[in-house]
């Protein structure tokens, strides 16, 4: 019985885990190409939670039409902010991206909670709270779906970055601005394409939480701070390491919060994170080490 | 501008003898403790560019160590307030030090873990502050046998803290101790060709920040009568930021008057919260995007434009 | 003050980035009381010679003298408050600051009084700043932008910024001063009353190093000029003597001897 209370753990942390990386490893992008930490990461996932939540309904619980839904809202809200704000900002200029990104976050946040109140949304889809038994672990559809879901984006992501034109720029310019503008890459259009790559990894992320999770506005925050832990433990700018460290630190919290009182799955992230930090500033991962300053 | 300044704190003194809703008083009193948060993050920001997040981890641990030394240490409320204010203090340095070792940005990323991770201690660390329910009950400090509590008597408490403490900010924004955490912030290969240690001014100005930040939230715990981990909730990060920013980095009338204009100006106008929180949202969007310095700054640079072309001529 | 010792003594000094020495093998020492100029075709290690002086970078072997003193592993700040200052290439002034505000600024680390003195303004303070003013006047007329003096720098021309630049190095009145590259990119006019500063102070009995690219500037103001190529001393000597040096034709002009 024990083993199976375990997988059942385990089975769990995985979703929590995937949905994790699809949040950082879209800010880890981000920080790689264009240099900034996002503050509003969370409420690009937010958008996408309460798209799906709205959409589910109009299409009759359908779920893939939902997400569909989620995504291009997320899509355009990022490329409205990049090409509003962030396109204005320069290389380095760290610390105005935080402040303009903070900005967007307060504004987004409490719009929403604005427009539909704090109160918590149920979403429900057409898999209702049916599940599936393997055995004695027994997992609800909504959450395969979510892990279906991530594990086909992160296919199409890793082919996308290493055999598209378009993701290889963005990691030349990840890895090596300035060899990458010399060779006459504009910045300009791989930050466009790299903001809506990560915007639609947002909605994506808010569309499959939403069923999994209530949906209410300080959701996005919530799972942003952690995606900020994720990144560092994985080494800033670095998608490989964002996505093991979220994993990793899905199942993890998922064991501890099952074995012992619920706080240390919290301090589980920050404990890991310091650990880290301490031990090697520059994150597990990294080549070269913080590449802003 | 002495004698405004006079007329200003005079009105505000002889305020609650005319005012009487204890709705306007209270928001005086939050006035009163934004302004001096919002000026101790202008020492470490405004002054050296040092984009703190942890200002709301000072606030909150000021607000925590008050309560806890007078609750559960029995001390009185006058010893726990300045002591919360030092122990903030010998914290920002035990923060500041190894987060100054590397650059400014890994600054910004080191205080905003040290904010979450104080968030964390005071949710999880039950028996110490029990936790996410908070400590309810404070008790009412005592002034020479009178008790303080309701709106006016606080508006006072906390209209005197601000006094003093702007008072002492005041002194040091146009002291020669602010004009070296200047010069560092323009080009500080020059300040050290010349000779100064900025490590040491840093650490100066983050103590002072989180020693004032403290005071203000021990104030604020005591008037809310009830503390909770809330007292981190990162709206009132960004509100002090937003007054720093509005008002123009650095200039001590520029945040004042952003500050109190923006503490008033929604109740005022009876925005809800989440209203609010937008207007400030867009306010600092519209700021870091088209006059990154700030009122004060703006000021400044049309004055800087005139001298330019009479000095031309 | 040991008028045996030299005032700055440089000794085998080492510099090297991933591997490549900018400097090598670098030794050389300025006597008190002196202009020594310094020059060197591109890449000859004048700009990290003067970082490694100044402690701004850290040699990785090698002897640094102040007046006999050991400066070799100090930070910048204590190497200045030792007496060595140094200026940029490229012009570090405080841009917000008014040229009266920057100059005040510069003298402030050797003043004695403490923070308490200044938060409280004590009248120690005061009469520091009282002293201070003082040389600020004389300084300001010597660069003559007097008219600019309560104005804020940023206003100021390229040319201009460099004078500031150049007196706010010489407020402390240090033992010695470290000029980089002093007259790049300022007009001719304006390089002929930095000269005239130079020499006038020189006159006070400040010394100074220069480092320039414009030779015939360095060879009209110095009575010594020291020649890096290849991250070292190649030869010194007074300006005639280096002029007609085959081996700095070669250096500079390509021209074998």
């Amino acid at each position: 019985m024990d083993y199976i209370y375990f997988l059942q753990l385990t089975a769990n942390g995985l979703v929590i885990g995937l949905i994790y990386a699809l949040i950082a490893v879209g800010l880890a992008l981000l920080f790689g190409v264009l240099g900034i930490v996002n503050f509003a990461h969370g409420e690009l996932l937010l958008i996408g939670a309460y798209a799906m939540a709205i959409a589910l309904p109009a299409f009759g619980l359908a779920y893939i039409p939902g997400v569909i839904v989620a995504v291009l809202t997320a899509i355009i809200a990022g490329w409205f902010i990049y090409e509003v704000f962030l396109s204005k900002l320069g290389h380095g200029e760290f610390e105005r991206s935080i402040l303009i990104t903070m900005g967007l976050s307060i504004v987004i946040l409490n719009g929403i909670q604005y427009i539909f109140t704090a109160t918590p949304l149920l979403v429900n889809t057409e898999f209702g709270y049916a599940g599936v038994s393997i055995g004695d672990i027994r997992v609800a559809w909504t959450r395969i779906a979510a892990a279906v879901l991530s594990a086909v984006t992160f296919a199409a992501l890793y082919v996308l970055l290493n055999y598209t034109q378009i993701g290889r720029a963005m990691r030349a310019v990840s890895q090596n601005r300035d060899a990458a503008l010399m060779v006459g890459m504009q910045p300009r259009k791989i930050g466009r394409n790299a903001v809506i790559l990560a915007a639609s990894l947002c909605g994506l992320a808010g569309a499959a939480v939403a069923p999994v999770q209530l949906v209410q506005p300080y959701l996005g925050q919530f799972l942003v701070f952690k995606a900020f832990a994720i990144i560092i433990i994985g080494g800033m700018g670095s998608i490989e390491g964002a996505v093991f460290a979220a994993i990793a630190l899905g199942v993890i919290e998922s064991w501890i919060g099952g074995f012992f009182p619920v706080v240390w799955q919290e301090a589980a992230g920050f404990i890991i994170m310091i650990t880290v930090l301490m031990l090697k500033p520059s994150g597990l991962f990294s080549r070269g080490g913080m590449r802003v300053g | 501008m002495p004698f405004l300044a006079v007329t200003v704190v005079a009105v505000a003194a002889f305020l609650p003898l005319v005012v009487t809703s204890s709705y306007i008083l209270s928001v005086g009193v939050t006035m009163f403790l934004y302004l001096v948060a919002a000026m101790s993050l202008n020492v470490i920001y405004g002054l050296l560019g040092l984009l703190s997040l942890a200002h709301i981890a000072f606030w909150g641990i000021g607000g925590y160590f008050t309560v806890i030394a007078v609750m559960d240490l029995g001390l009185s409320f006058w010893v726990a307030l300045p002591l919360a204010g030092l122990f903030a203090g010998v914290v920002s340095i035990a923060v500041g030090f190894p987060a100054l070792r590397l650059n400014r940005h890994s600054f910004v990323v080191v205080t905003l873990i040290f904010a979450l991770l104080t968030t964390l201690v005071a949710r999880d660390w039950v028996s110490l502050t029990r936790g996410p329910m908070g400590i309810p009950g404070i008790p009412s400090p005592y002034f020479f046998g009178h008790e303080i509590a309701g709106a006016y008597s606080f508006y006072y408490l906390a209209g005197a803290f601000a006094l003093v403490s702007l008072l002492l900010l005041y002194l040091f924004f146009t002291s020669r101790i602010a004009d070296t955490m200047r010069a560092i912030n323009q080009s500080e290969d020059l300040a050290r060709s010349q000779g100064v240690n900025p490590t040491a001014y840093k650490l100066l100005a983050f103590f002072l920040s989180a020693f004032f930040t403290a005071m203000a939230g021990g104030i604020l715990a005591f008037n809310q009568r009830v503390i909770d981990p809330l007292i981190f909730d990162f709206f009132f990060m960004q509100a002090f930021l937003i007054m720093v920013i509005v008002g123009g980095r650095g200039s001590f009338v520029g945040v004042l008057v952003a500050g109190a204009v923006m503490s008033i100006l929604p109740e005022v106008l009876r925005f809800s919260v989440d209203l609010r929180m937008v207007l400030y949202g867009l306010a600092l969007l519209a700021f870091v995007t088209w006059a990154p310095n700030g009122l004060a700054g703006w000021i400044r640079e049309r004055r800087e434009e005139r001298l330019r072309s009479e000095l031309r001529q | 003050m040991n008028s045996a010792t030299p005032l700055l003594e440089v000794e085998g000094l080492r510099k090297s980035f991933a591997g490549v020495h900018a400097v090598d093998n670098m030794s050389f020492s300025v006597a008190h009381n002196t202009i020594t100029g310094v020059i060197g075709p591109n890449g000859s290690g004048k700009s990290t010679t003067i970082d490694c002086i100044s402690g701004f970078q850290r040699p990785n072997a090698g002897r640094i003298r102040l007046d006999g003193r050991d400066i070799t592993r100090l930070t910048p700040q204590k190497i200045a408050k030792a007496g060595l200052i140094r200026t940029f290439q490229t012009v570090h002034i405080y841009e917000a600051m008014t040229l009266r505000e920057n100059l005040l600024q510069a003298a402030r680390p050797f003043q004695a009084s403490g923070w308490v003195a200044d938060f409280l303004r004590l009248p120690g303070m005061r009469r520091e700043v009282d002293a201070a003013m003082v040389r600020a006047d004389e300084l300001v007329d010597m660069i003559g932008l007097r008219k600019y003096y309560d104005a804020p720098t940023r206003i100021l021309s390229y040319g201009q910024k460099k004078l500031v630049a150049l007196a706010a190095g010489l407020m402390p009145k240090p033992r010695l001063l470290v000029l980089d590259e002093p007259v790049a990119g300022v007009n001719p006019t304006r390089i002929r009353e930095i000269e005239e500063v130079i020499l006038n102070l020189h006159a006070a009995g400040e010394s100074f190093i220069i480092v320039e690219h414009n030779v015939e500037f360095v060879m009209r103001l110095c009575e010594r000029v020291i020649v890096f190529v290849g991250g070292s001393k190649m030869t010194e000597g007074d300006p005639k003597s280096v002029q007609q040096d085959a081996r700095v034709l070669e250096a500079y002009l390509g021209i074998p001897a």
